[in-house]
């Protein structure tokens, strides 16, 4: 999968500096829900589940995440506490946990099944979790059903981007782009799902505004550089890539390009390097291996085309692995006929 | 004629241009087919719930009679609902009379029923002057023996080339440089018609959340054959031992047989479909190496699988190498991979071939002068195999019927695609399969024929006004391999050096003619004409006058 780092830096655009801090404000203002059972005979006065909320929201505030934690999952405990289990979810996901955040909501969910923002937090949760189909089962309804809210589409796209259907990622993002046009964030995640599915003069239109929105962002650079390689433009391609590499020296995406130029202008000693560099920032890039490879066959390096090539295989299984995983999970996904 | 005449005509002639604008229809093709009495029609069933109702549709371009006209042979199908009724689908050849009219000779010639027919390539197999068919089936090939007198006798039994199985694609060469010709045969998916996979069912039954009939991928793939001709009218299967056998059972389609490393003897190329293709360099010792990820025609340019259907062979750029253009599935490129001598690099997006293929299934291919310029465009016809399709959120796909694409060779490497600019007959949706090219009327310009999937086939006489010179070269080899199969031709006119290589098989699963066609744009004459047998000898003919079909025949 040669957008693995490229997903997870829209992933991670997507779900901001700490998806579980950012879920949505109705959510952590929710009062909690109505108690459904009686609660045991206590031994000791029981402080009111809101009281408890109120302080374990002090406490996160202050940054003491254990006692805030702690106070959430005594109330999720104690009673089927919406409120308790959002505001747990959030702590496990802020502390890389997504799987474990993503099973709170999954309860979170049962109680209140239509509630906006538990699905909401739901579905970046699972974006996190690299659960893409989980977010798309999730993010699609509540596209549909509030086609007016943008973020909705935005974070569809990013999941079918993340489930490697690209023309749907394309058509998810183009309808959360009519209804933010300036969104720099959307705007690169379409163009590189234009470049994913090699309609690169389609993806220049949506990297140069996102360009002219944040003149620094060095993944619109390098997709941009990445369409241009895809369109000829090499002259142009190797300019933005090595704006990028000026900055960030590893970055795959970057180094992949311009592996790519010097392979098509024949310098192949140069494009090993290169290539090999992409790699190591992005081990799973297929495309990164089977080049090197390539370069590897061009230098008459047998030894070297044989690896790469191994490497390369190898890659290919591991990232049809994930995509049976991922396609199996809905099994709505491109079937695979035909290729 | 003055000067000043001329000035004034060449305004007229612009103004006129102008007055057209920029839209204006430049009529290139005709379809010719009803009124040239073509009649034939391929069968498939409606829904397609089954893939191998999917691929078949070749067609050929051949003189089976030796009149020196081009005759043409269409293969028709039978369904899963039809298939224990051989007579339920009738292949079709056609005389050609002259004047671009036909006659169904199917009877007569015996070659109406070969089976679940999918392809064909035709040689003279047994060496006898006359043009041999083999007809690639779900079930026993058929290798119909050219009787010299209209009709043809399945000999496959005898000479032990049925196959079996599902075959796609086939090539006739003289790999071993023995001088008979071999045949390659590829085979698809193994296919048990008691027990076929159930529609819409599964993982690989479904595309874009549409149920549609399952595989390539989730079905048992089938290995390739390689028969070696003993002389004696029998062949010996020796795809194993000469390693082409494909133990992997990759899904194999297209074939062609072309010396890709320029050392003389005959490599072997196989498109597979979604899975990586092949290119077996042949060793000289009856053995094969199979290079294809080393030598870059193995996958695309990101390393991945491409759905690999039909095949062209070409020197589009007057390098003196041949390059290989595959046609492949929607949402991937169709590649055209530059043999830069030791090696090929994937040129397809560098062309301006790739972008405007992605939404397309290709199939058919070929490169082509049709504008006798001396540089080879390219056609592609296409056609997805999901008729529900229709029904999907398409993304970047086009749908189910597709029109065709039409690339011009700009002569600087790149191509423009330009169906649009020649109307209707080029761009009119269908579900295109087999193509073959040749010149059914000899007049220098390249016609087309293509057999549509589960429709009528077009039959497109290019009326492309004006063109430039042109030469035929018809090849007649010694010995048995009389098609001069493997031949390669040079022709030089003025800054011209162009080359073509004699195949049998070519496009996807069919045959373009075997005579050699060459654009000489401004030049009334050849500077020179030069044919490499198979055998390695040369024969040169010098200042040759352009607008003929010339005969070669090997001393």
């Amino acid at each position: 999968m040669t957008r693995t780092l490229v997903f997870s830096c829209v992933v991670a655009a997507a779900m901001g500096p700490a998806a579980a801090q950012t879920m949505p404000a109705a959510a952590q203002t929710r009062p909690a829900a109505p108690r459904s059972k009686p609660a045991a005979t206590p031994s000791k006065p029981v402080e009111p589940p809101a009281v408890v909320l109120a302080r374990a929201d002090e406490a996160l505030a202050a940054k003491r995440v254990d006692e805030a934690a702690r106070l959430y999952a005594s109330v999720a405990e104690r009673q089927e506490s919406v409120r308790a289990l959002l505001g747990l979810a959030r702590i496990q996901s802020g502390r890389g946990n997504p799987r474990r955040a993503l099973e709170t909501l999954e309860r979170a969910k049962a109680l209140a099944p239509n509630s906006e923002e538990v699905l909401f937090a739901f579905a970046r949760v699972a974006l996190a979790a690299r659960a893409p189909v989980v977010a798309i089962l999730t993010l699609e309804p509540l596209a549909r059903m509030l086609p007016s809210v943008m973020e909705y589409h935005y974070l569809l796209g990013v999941a079918m981007m993340q489930a490697g259907d690209m023309p749907s990622a394309v058509f998810a993002l183009q309808d959360a782009i009519a209804l933010e046009p300036n969104r720099s964030v959307t705007l690169v995640a379409l163009g590189l799902a234009f470049n994913s599915q090699k309609l690169y003069a389609d993806a220049r239109a949506p990297l140069l505004r996102s360009l002219e929105i944040e003149p620094d962002s060095l993944e619109a650079l390098a997709a941009l550089a990445e369409s241009e390689e895809g369109t000829g433009e090499l002259q142009a391609s190797e300019t933005h890539a090595q704006r990028v590499l000026a900055r960030e020296a590893g970055n795959a995406i970057a180094n992949l390009v311009m592996g790519l130029v010097r392979m098509k202008q024949e310098r192949y000693s140069e494009a090993r390097g290169f290539l090999e560099r992409a790699i190591l920032t992005d081990p799973l890039s297929g495309k990164a291996h089977y080049q090197l490879s390539l370069a590897c066959a061009r230098l008459g390096d047998s030894a070297g085309q044989e690896k790469h090539l191994a490497l390369y295989r190898s890659v290919q299984q591991e990232v049809a692995a994930r995509l049976a995983e991922l396609r199996g999970a809905s099994g709505a996904q491109k079937g695979g006929t035909s290729p | 004629m003055t000067r000043g005449f001329c000035w004034l005509v060449l305004a007229l002639l612009s103004a006129a241009a102008l007055a057209q604008g920029p839209e204006a229809l430049q009529p290139l093709f005709r379809d010719i087919r009803a009124e040239a009495g073509i009649a034939f029609q391929h069968h498939s069933a409606p829904e397609k719930k089954f893939i191998v109702e999917s691929m078949s549709g070749g067609v050929a371009a051949f003189d089976y009679d030796n009149d020196g006209r081009v005759d043409l042979y269409f293969v028709d199908s039978l369904t899963v609902d039809t298939a224990n009724d051989p007579k339920a689908a009738r292949s079709a050849l056609y005389r050609n009379l002259g004047g671009n009219r036909f006659e169904d000779v199917t009877d007569r010639a015996g070659v109406g029923h070969p089976g679940w027919g999918m392809g064909l390539c035709t040689a003279d197999a047994d060496g006898d002057g006359f043009e041999d068919i083999y007809v690639t089936n779900l079930g026993p090939n058929r290798l119909y023996r050219n009787n010299r007198d209209g009709s043809f006798t399945d000999i496959a039994p005898e000479a032990g080339v049925t196959a079996a199985a599902w075959s796609t694609g086939c090539a006739f060469g003289d790999y071993d440089k023995d001088g008979d010709l071999d045949l390659f045969v590829s085979r698809y998916v193994k296919l048990d018609l008691a027990h076929l996979p159930e529609f819409g069912k599964g993982k690989s039954c479904e595309y874009r959340g549409v149920a549609v009939q399952c595989g390539p991928r989730g079905l048992p793939g089938e290995g390739d054959l390689l028969f070696r001709n003993e002389g004696s009218g029998k062949f010996s299967e020796v795809g194993a031992a000469a390693g082409v056998h494909d133990p992997r059972g990759h899904f194999g389609l297209g074939v062609a047989w072309f010396d890709a490393d320029s050392d003389g003897w005959l490599d072997l190329y196989v498109a597979n479909d979604s899975n990586a293709n092949f290119l077996y360099i042949n060793q000289k010792n009856g053995t094969f190496k199979e290079t294809a990820f080393a030598a870059g025609v193995a996958v695309s340019e990101d390393g991945a699988e491409q759905g690999s259907m039909g095949l062209a062979i070409g020197d589009y750029d007057n390098s003196g190498r041949l390059s290989i253009f595959t046609t492949n599935f929607s949402e991937e490129y169709n590649a055209l991979y530059h043999n830069a001598g030791a090696y090929f690099s994937d040129w397809s997006f560098r062309s301006k071939t790739a972008a405007s293929s992605l939404p397309y299934v290709g199939w058919g291919t070929v490169f082509f002068d049709y504008d006798n310029d001396g540089f080879q465009d390219i056609i592609v016809v296409n056609g997805h195999v999901y008729p529900q399709l229709d029904q999907a959120r398409l993304g970047a796909s086009a749908p189910y019927r597709q029109r065709r694409l039409l690339y011009r060779n700009l002569g600087d490497g790149t191509f423009e695609e330009v169906a649009a600019r020649h109307g209707q007959v080029l761009t009119e949706p269908r579900v295109g399969r087999g193509l073959a090219m040749t010149d059914l009327d000899d007049d220098g310009r390249i016609d087309l024929v293509l057999n549509d999937l589960d429709g009528y086939p077009q039959v497109l006489r290019n009326v492309l006004e004006p063109v430039g010179h042109w030469l035929w070269v018809k090849l007649v080899g010694k010995g048995k391999n009389t098609s001069a199969v493997g031949a390669v031709v040079r022709v030089k006119a003025g800054t011209l050096v162009m080359q073509r290589l004699v195949r049998s098989g070519s496009s996807y699963i069919s045959q373009d003619d075997k005579r050699q066609h060459f654009g000489l744009g401004k030049a009334a004459a050849a500077d020179s004409v030069e044919v490499l047998w198979p055998d390695q000898t040369t024969t040169r003919l010098e200042n040759v006058r352009a607008d003929q079909v010339l005969e070669i025949r090997q001393p």
